[in-house]
């Protein structure tokens, strides 16, 4: 083991989903044209004032509160003074003093243990352009500028680069659940900064380095187990670390200096002078408090306990809100929660690959199989109207022309016989009678013909007499 | 205010500064900055910060993009006051 002691401290941007920009109703969208969803509020014209996007504010408290945050009584925005062309007003409009969140934390799984990280502060701001060097000159995409973007800042107390990215993941599938961010670390809309310093036990958190640039919880972890090496053999051989920012390079997996002039930032924060500090009422509480929902790891826990699905199952299960929700409303309606778990991680879940349908389409009407549909299907099966073949069969056929199961089975003549053993029974010792050879076979020890025997059966019944039934059957009629 | 801690402002401003300015403009520098030094012999003890003097009430805005906002359909006007722009870009030097 290493002689130093790691700490590690995440920033996360999140934008939240609005359907406008955080100061100014312009849409808030990825990948459109450059510059088409601008106005002079977020080109930083001259004179304009900046408008409060209310959904913006009462997203960000809604995470504050599930991120179990002290809830700003006021809230205060002030200007983060810098220059560079990614934000044309020459500052950005953030929170310092009066952020909207203090002192949260969050529980996520890293192994096999539940581990906790406290968050130092929530704040909202607004996010910045983009900008595409080529050559002597960049080019200025504001369409990003002013969408709504929340920082969540945890403590400096992630030991390792393995928990950085498990927390990645699991604050990822929290704010999916809770409706205000999708997460997507491709496209930006989930970004993270690491810093990360090393100091000899005891001895309290050594000079960090900051590393930028990393666009998956993956590559925050090889990053930050890079940035831990390189740190070790500086201290190791006598020298110091350098506070600064690093650059992730992911083609040659190593972190690079920005070799900026090391100047110590002054942002000369001052309040917003255009924006008055928001202060939430009761009702606005009220709102937040009604938007609180079960969290995917007490949701996966409970779907263990309550449900008896396995860690592997619960897991699948309750990645998405959508399938959990999903998942419960079938069982609500009478299915076994087992068998839907299995059916979801299994046939649903390749009909749906099949057919490009997200796992967060279900219950949605982008999805044909609906809760009530499922469960009819489970109600069929269980009650031997039809077996799993059958099942299978249909499932495809409720996603393909969108009907209920109990049709489908009709229109297809599909009812198993079955449950009506008596009239199975002559059909198998009909066949018996006219296979006489193959029944001496199996008398004489020979089980491979009882395949032969179960296919004329289910020739015989087009497909609807239930395998395990003909087997018995076969057993009973042959050996007695 | 010493020289250093001028040319440190005028890089950040983006604002060269003639060498034989340099004194002349700390010394000017520093004169203001004394004018705004009298502020801090107020005796603000106890005196609650004031950002916002005439506004009391929270001023939210509906999340509702505007189609017929004036501006939202008139982007092109807005990129072409830009010194240079191309392809909807808006263009300058190289700043990485």
């Amino acid at each position: 083991m290493s002689k130093y002691d790691t700490f590690i401290g995440l920033e996360i941007h999140i934008q939240l989903l609005t359907e406008t920009k955080i100061f100014c109703n312009c849409k808030s969208n990825f990948g459109d044209e450059p510059n088409s969803n601008v106005c002079p509020v977020c080109l930083g014209y001259p004179g304009v004032l900046p408008a409060l996007n209310e959904e913006a504010v009462k997203l960000s408290y809604i995470v504050c509160r599930a991120m179990n945050c002290d809830l700003a009584k006021e809230g205060v925005f002030e200007r983060k003074n810098y220059f560079y062309p990614d934000l044309t007003k020459n500052y950005q409009i953030s929170q310092f003093e009066k952020p909207f969140g203090r002192n949260g934390y969050f529980e996520y799984e890293s192994g096999d243990e539940i581990k906790k990280i406290r968050f130092h502060e929530i704040h909202l701001e607004e996010d910045a352009g983009k900008m595409i060097h080529e050559g002597d000159r960049s080019y200025c995409d504001y369409n990003r500028a002013g969408t709504c973007l929340l920082e969540i800042v945890t403590e400096p107390e992630f030991k390792e680069p393995q928990e950085a990215e498990d927390f990645l993941q699991a604050f990822r599938r929290a704010v999916r659940h809770l409706g205000v961010c999708d997460g997507n670390m491709d496209e930006g809309s989930m970004r993270c900064d690491a810093n990360i310093s090393l100091n000899l036990p005891g001895k309290g958190l050594g000079t960090k380095a900051e590393v930028k640039n990393v666009n998956s919880s993956r590559f925050v972890k090889k990053a930050l187990q890079y940035e831990r090496k390189r740190q070790e053999k500086i201290l190791k051989s006598g020298g110091t670390v350098i506070q600064e920012t690093r650059l992730w390079d992911e083609q040659r997996s190593v972190t690079e200096s920005m070799r900026t002039k090391e100047q110590a930032h002054d942002y000369r924060y001052f309040p917003e002078p255009d924006l008055p500090p928001f202060r939430p009422d009761e009702a606005f509480l009220q709102i937040v408090e009604e938007a609180q929902i079960e969290l995917p790891l007490a949701r996966k826990q409970r779907f263990m306990e309550q449900y008896k699905l396995t860690e592997v199952q619960a897991e699948w299960v309750c990645e998405e809100k959508q399938s959990a929700d999903f998942f419960e409303k079938v069982v609500s309606l009478g299915a076994d929660a087992v068998t839907t778990a299995k059916w979801l991680m299994g046939n649903i879940a390749k009909e749906l690959n099949a057919r490009n349908i997200a796992k967060t389409d279900l219950g949605t009407d982008s999805c044909q199989l609906t809760e009530k549909r499922l469960a009819e299907l489970f109600d069929l099966l269980s009650n031997n109207k039809i077996h799993a073949k059958i099942a299978v069969q249909t499932l495809q056929i409720i996603f393909d022309e969108d009907k209920n199961p109990t049709n489908i089975v009709k229109e297809n003549g599909w009812e198993q016989s079955a449950e009506d053993e008596g009239e199975l029974e002559n059909i198998v010792k009909q066949i018996l009678a006219d296979n006489p050879k193959v029944v001496e076979q199996i008398k004489g020890g020979d089980q491979k013909p009882r395949g032969f025997i179960v296919g004329k059966v289910m020739a015989a019944t087009k497909g609807t007499a239930n395998p395990q039934s003909v087997q018995a059957l076969i057993t009973k009629l042959i050996e007695g | 205010m010493k020289t250093e801690e001028l040319l440190i402002t005028a890089a950040q401003a983006q604002l060269a500064l003639p060498a034989e300015e340099e004194g002349r403009l700390a010394a000017a520098v520093t004169e203001m900055l004394d004018y705004f030094a009298k502020m801090s012999e107020v005796d603000v003890e106890n005196l609650e910060p004031t950002t916002h003097a005439l506004i009391r009430d929270n001023a939210l805005r509906a999340d509702n993009s505007n189609p017929n906002n004036k501006f939202n359909n008139n982007q092109e006007a807005l990129i072409e006051r830009a010194p240079e722009s191309n392809n909807n870009f808006i263009i300058i030097p190289n700043v990485l």
